[in-house]
């Protein structure tokens, strides 16, 4: 056997440039592919970072029917004690935080907006969120009965730090309830979405508002990672039957479905170049044998077998595929290795912001992003020598050996 | 003198060949026997049949009708497998030209066979040694085919030839794309190693310098055996 491979490898060294073509198509349709998937998952990895980030947390308890229907009469009781108990036996949480949140309407001389109202403890808030690090103007709850919101916010008010605004909510009993707050601090993260309609205050002020008492809407956990956050939300739901505990991709299952499409794009993808690539491997491979008649009539003349016979030629093919692979990973890495400070996407940063996406962008590559690649290159060159295993294996020893 | 089982037999062999529907009689009503230590040529013009024998003989062709006996086992009987098996053990083929692999060395080249029979490696490079040495080539295993000449080229084939000690070993046209001095040679080196260590040959050619080495001379004329001159094993 080791006998038929070096001469498979012998072979495709043969012909360097006929190799030569089919190799960088390979390679060139690998990087391409795992460079565009890499940077595709950094923005996607950064899009669901952001949102975990600003707003969803790993996991949120909430009363149950919260998630359908987020009114404000879905509340957790005590400052939601019994659910702190529960976090407070977990290993795996990092942080949490509790919110107040409900709707509003925000006035300021010159307009009035529909905002989310979100009330948080700024101390446990800054600890499972970015907004507190990302103030671009005044501070973070530096001062008592203060408002932060976000660049997007402000523009359309046309107010800045140090202004006052009126908020008014529908309160827990129905009545419309108001109050005037100074603008303290205005952020910016990457979500457009967020910093457009989003006013933050203090849990206090945010329950006297609503008329909640002691009660909150829900407590946002963050985990070690996304990963291991599955078995974390398990044991809490165990711990508390009558409370939704749900995970970032369950809060907002767009972002989970953009995620799993972008899997089925690249698996797709990955098929698409290289069945075509298959047939080229296919045709290089049939010429070759074409070229060679007479001397596959000596081997088998001289006792190769014809099993031996389709071992070269799908050994020819998957030397020419490894290489195409090595050549291809190699300058996938050399050009992620030039991207590792990211790719400025700057040009593009207002469309990026809206879909929650920050002006660089991290190429992400995952172990699958080799093995997929690899396994789906392998059966490619395994398939595409098929057809020339055949035509030689077809070849009849005497009419072989007379070609010319 | 004892009766034993020639090495080859053809037993009423007959070969046509069809072509787009246009059947063509290559050979007809072959019996020929080939025994052990014979230096034996298919002799005849061109197109009267030599090759078609030749191959057929050397498992590389099935006849139409009619039997090829390799060591008294007829190999109608066998699958694909098996003559390729048999191919591999117990015969040796040397063609016109272009015998050799061309991606592989001389000694490369004669010791694939062998390591297609599964020879040790270390055996393989001693043999391989000895057989370029015993066709005087000693010192040009490294070369490539591409990199000799038509007469050392046809020696490495006559070496890759005895590499997996054939039965008998078959050569069609060996010497016709050589000048006369190298086919002398050549042909001195086979006559050598039939004497000294009893090769069986059976060759085809209308060389005149084959023919006159030849101890015995299968004349061949439209596909039938016209006359034999000489005798049978030395
Ligand atoms: N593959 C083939 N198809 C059809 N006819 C063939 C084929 N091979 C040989 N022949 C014919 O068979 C006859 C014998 O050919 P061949 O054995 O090559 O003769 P020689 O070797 O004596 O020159 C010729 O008429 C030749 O044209
Ligand atoms: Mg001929």
């Amino acid at each position: 056997m080791l006998s038929v491979i070096r001469l498979a490898w012998r072979n495709v060294g043969r012909n360097p440039r006929r190799t030569g073509v089919v190799v960088t198509a390979v390679a060139v349709g690998l990087a391409g592919t795992l460079l565009s998937m890499a940077i595709f998952s950094g923005m996607m990895f950064q899009m669901v970072d952001n949102a975990i980030k600003t707003d969803l947390g790993h996991l949120q308890i909430h009363a149950q029917g919260f998630n359908k229907d987020p009114e404000i009469g879905l509340f957790l009781e005590d400052k939601g004690a019994p659910e702190i108990e529960a976090i407070q036996a977990e290993a795996g949480i990092q942080n949490w935080a509790p919110r107040i949140r409900g709707e509003g309407l925000v006035t300021s001389p010159s307009s009035s907006v529909g905002v989310r109202v979100i009330g948080v403890d700024p101390d446990a808030e800054a600890q499972v969120s970015m907004v507190s690090g990302s103030i671009v103007q005044g501070g973070y709850f530096d001062q008592k009965r203060r408002l932060v919101l976000g660049e997007g916010l402000a523009r359309r008010l046309g107010t800045e730090v140090g202004d006052k605004i009126v908020l008014s909510v529908q309160d827990l009993e129905g009545d419309m309830n108001g109050t005037a707050l100074r603008v303290g601090g205005i952020f910016r993260t990457p979500s457009a979405e967020l910093d457009r309609s989003t006013v933050f205050l203090e849990l206090a002020p945010a329950a006297d508002l609503f008329g909640m008492g002691d009660s909150i809407s829900e407590i946002v956990i963050v985990g070690h990672s996304r990963d291991a956050v599955l078995e974390t939300q398990a044991r809490l739901s165990a711990a508390l039957p009558d409370r939704e505990i749900e995970r970032w991709d369950e809060l907002q299952p767009l972002l989970a479905s953009i995620l799993s499409v972008m899997d089925q794009m690249a698996s797709g993808l990955y098929l698409i170049i290289f069945v075509a690539m298959s047939f080229g491997i296919a045709n290089v491979l049939l010429m070759a044998i074409y070229e060679r008649i007479r001397e596959i009539g000596i081997l088998l003349a001289v006792g190769l077998s014809r099993g031996r016979l389709v071992a070269m030629v799908i050994c020819e093919s998957i030397l020419v595929t490894l290489l195409g692979l090595v050549a291809g990973f190699t300058l996938a890495l050399l050009a992620l290795f030039a991207l590792s400070d990211g790719i400025d996407m700057s040009l593009w940063a207002e469309s990026l912001a809206s879909f929650g996406m920050g002006t660089r962008i991290f190429p992400v590559l995952t172990p699958a992003d080799f093995t997929i690649p690899t396994t789906v290159a392998l059966l490619t060159a395994l398939i595409a020598s098929a057809w020339p295993a055949l035509r030689a294996v077809r070849l009849r020893p005497a009419e072989a050996v007379r070609h010319d | 003198m004892t009766e034993t089982t020639p090495i080859l037999q053809a037993i009423g062999v007959r070969k046509t060949y069809e072509t787009r529907g246009v059947e063509t009689q290559a050979l007809s009503e072959i019996d020929l026997s080939v025994a052990e230590g014979e230096f034996t040529a298919l002799a005849g013009p061109s197109g009267s049949g030599k090759t078609t024998l030749l191959n057929l003989m050397g498992a590389l062709d099935i006849p139409t009708q009619g039997e090829i006996r390799l060591d008294g086992e007829n190999l109608g009987n066998l699958t694909p497998a098996e003559l390729s098996r048999r191919r591999l053990h117990k015969l040796g083929f040397i063609f016109q030209a272009y015998n050799l692999i061309p991606v592989f060395s001389a000694a490369e080249n004669i010791e694939f066979v062998m390591e297609l029979q599964g020879v040790p490696h270390e055996e393989r490079r001693t043999r391989a040694l000895e057989l370029l040495e015993s066709v005087d080539l000693a010192g040009l295993g490294d070369k490539r085919p591409l990199e000799m000449s038509g007469g050392q080229q046809q020696r490495v084939a006559v070496a890759r030839a005895l590499a997996s000690r054939p039965r008998i070993i078959l050569a069609d046209e060996p010497t016709a794309n050589l000048d006369s001095k190298t086919a002398i040679r050549l042909l001195d080196l086979m006559l050598e190693l039939n004497r000294s260590q009893t090769t069986t040959f059976l060759f085809s050619s209308h060389d005149p310098l084959v023919l006159e080495r030849a101890r015995r001379r299968v004349w061949l004329r439209d596909g039938v055996i016209d006359r034999v001159e000489g005798g049978a094993a030395a």
